[in-house]
């Protein structure tokens, strides 16, 4: 049975999270002859705390400043201004101590040395991460088994599904058995079932007392995962609420849910235009397309729906009660301020 | 040295073994080409009189070694880009510093193999007498050089912490490094002005080691010439070890600072 530290105890401070006034900006220098230097604002005055073994949502779309957060918070970026503390410790001045006490999971299939196997990676970060020689082989073991990855443990990670890949990952983020684990979007990319998995690995991590901060562009898992969920948008927070909290940010709407095939995007541009419509989300990639409208008037609008589409098809047309979903597509949106 | 950091040192050498292995491909250049420069050299001067086997065939195996190390230190960093691990190593609490010296040894060593194999073909092949006067001195020597290209690979290295454009700088100070340090023919044969770049590079102190370990005949040509044999090799080996202490000063420097810089910046994935 894995024997990760289940106590998670306050080093110095009652918050395992102090993010105050948090700023990233970075200028990108372009040209030979002719130098432009372009100021792009990553993030701006992001403030927020995160408590011992509570799991801290951060939610946006791509580009809002999701990760350049969380490198902030994990040393891995200077803050242009602001100041964080990471489980009492500055992350600016106590580089080592931060670096030491926290895990940090990337998304995606890269990060991992693909042609040496899964023992061999976690021992390679073990060593890094200063685990004593006495528990480094127990606790690799413990971790390849609690990923359910030990009969492949020695096989080269290259020869591994992408979900055993994002399992290692995790495994690798736990080797130095930290209080505070990052996750920067580890579902992205799985297939339901994979994801469905993760989540799950997730949620028994917070079970063992861990805290965990997630970042996320998928709401229903941070609405399944989280406590409290920051969305965060152009580099802002515009809204930090439990998950209860933020879909009263559209309790006075109602969703009109259209699949339908044939739609186009200048036919969702229309939609955008109609001045009752509060914000608007098109899947149009698929065969069955999914288009969904937030508007206060709810099924008053059908009529001016089935106008804009006269020249698609329509398989269903349905009012809904608003989600997290549609609460998180308001404040991306810019509709809520 | 701290335990934890010679931990560090050895996991970073064991997993740059493991790619070597788990790669061979990435061998099959650095092996070949210093072997063919070999092969040509003592073809073309076979009748020529004095140590000129000698220069040919330890200067072979000095580029296999400074080819390797200056290649791979540098592709260290871009190697752990590639993989998309750079961040989660920089992440961890070791010195990045600790973890390419590892990785600059593993790959400097696996250089030496290539002289291994030229002294060998020299011997078997062209029949070129390579019979080590002073067999110890000579392995400390050749201990000391391998440590030197390391530690002046690290130097290289920091630049990839900024940018990977610093493949072109490896590029382009291969050939010239291995000249200067007179891995081929004696620096005397190079115009004066050179000379100074000579004395600051470990390795060509470290050569010279070599060469005086292997043939005493060679030493009317040693920057120690007219000194004591075994003298020559302490002054050369000392040289080659104060040189080689201020090059890890030196990448320590500035590998602390491109780092600091990369997170500031920002450019520590997609520089």
């Amino acid at each position: 049975m894995l024997e990760l530290n289940s106590q998670n105890k306050p080093e110095s401070s009652s918050k395992a999270i102090v993010a105050e006034h948090l700023c990233k900006v970075f200028n990108v220098t372009k040209g030979f002859l002719r130098r432009t230097r372009t100021r792009i604002i990553a993030v701006k005055d992001v403030s927020f705390e995160v408590d011992y073994g509570e799991l801290f949502g951060l939610v946006g779309p791509n580009g809002a400043g999701k990760t350049t957060t969380i490198k902030m918070l994990t040393t891995m970026l200077i803050p242009t201004s602001g100041n964080a503390t990471v489980l009492g410790y500055n992350v600016q001045k106590d580089i080592t101590r931060v670096r030491e006490k926290i895990g940090i999971v990337l998304g995606g299939e890269r990060g991992l040395y693909t042609r040496v196997s899964a023992i061999d990676n976690l021992r390679y970060f073990a060593d890094l991460y200063g685990v004593p020689p006495t528990i480094r082989d127990k606790r690799v073991k413990e971790l390849l088994q609690f990923m359910g990855l030990w009969e492949r443990a020695r096989d080269r990670v290259e020869t591994y599904s992408k979900g055993m890949k994002q399992r290692l990952h995790l495994a690798r983020g736990l080797i130095n058995d930290p209080q505070l684990i990052f996750l920067d979007e580890p579902t992205i990319g799985l297939d339901p079932e994979i994801a469905k998995d993760t989540r799950s690995m997730i949620r028994d991590l917070v079970r063992k007392g861990k805290t965990i901060l997630l970042t996320t562009h998928y709401m229903f898992e941070a609405d399944e995962l989280c406590k409290r969920i920051a969305v965060i948008r152009g580099g802002e927070i515009v809204a930090l609420d439990t998950p209860s909290g933020l879909k009263k940010y559209v309790m006075d709407t109602s969703v009109v849910e259209i699949e339908g095939f044939g739609i186009t995007d200048k036919e969702v541009a229309k939609f955008r235009e109609i001045p009752e419509v509060l914000a608007v989300s098109a899947d149009l990639s698929e065969n069955k397309q999914v288009l969904k409208i937030q508007t206060p008037k709810g099924s008053e609008i059908i009529s001016e729906v089935q106008e804009i589409l006269k020249n698609s098809r329509i398989y269903d047309l349905k009012t809904k009660e608003p989600t997290l979903e549609d609460a998180y597509l308001r404040l991306v949106e810019g509709s809520i301020k | 040295m701290p335990p934890q950091t010679l931990r560090v040192l050895y996991s970073a050498f064991r997993m740059a073994m493991l790619h070597w292995f788990a790669d061979p491909q990435w061998v099959i250049p650095n092996v070949i080409a210093p072997f063919v420069f070999t092969f040509v050299a003592l073809t073309l001067f076979k009748e020529a009189s004095g140590s000129f086997g000698l220069y040919a065939v330890l200067g072979g195996g000095m580029m296999g070694m400074w080819g390797n190390t200056l290649y791979a230190s540098g592709f260290a960093i871009d190697f752990e880009r590639w993989q998309g691990t750079l961040e989660e190593v920089v992440a961890a609490p070791s010195n990045l510093l600790h973890v390419i010296s590892g990785r600059s040894v593993s790959n400097a060593l696996f250089g030496l193999t290539n002289m291994v194999a030229i002294l060998l073909i020299a011997a078997l092949a062209f029949r070129i007498p390579l019979g080590i006067a002073n067999p110890i001195l000579f392995a400390l020597s050749i201990v000391l050089t391998l440590l030197s290209v390391s530690a002046l690979g690290l130097i290289f290295a920091s630049s990839f912490v900024l940018t990977r454009s610093a493949q072109v700088l490896t590029n382009g100070l291969e050939f010239p490094i291995y000249v200067i340090s007179g891995s081929m023919f004696p620096i005397a044969l190079l115009p004066f002005w050179v000379h100074p770049a000579a004395y600051i590079l470990g390795p060509t102190w470290g050569i010279d080691a070599i060469r005086l370990a292997t043939s005493p005949q060679y030493a009317s040509q040693s920057f120690w010439a007219g000194t004591d044999v075994n003298v020559a090799i302490a002054l050369n080996l000392a040289m080659t070890l104060l040189i080689t202490l201020a090059y890890v000063a030196i990448a320590a420097f500035l590998f602390k600072k491109v780092e600091t810089k990369s997170r500031r910046e920002g450019t520590l994935v997609q520089a």
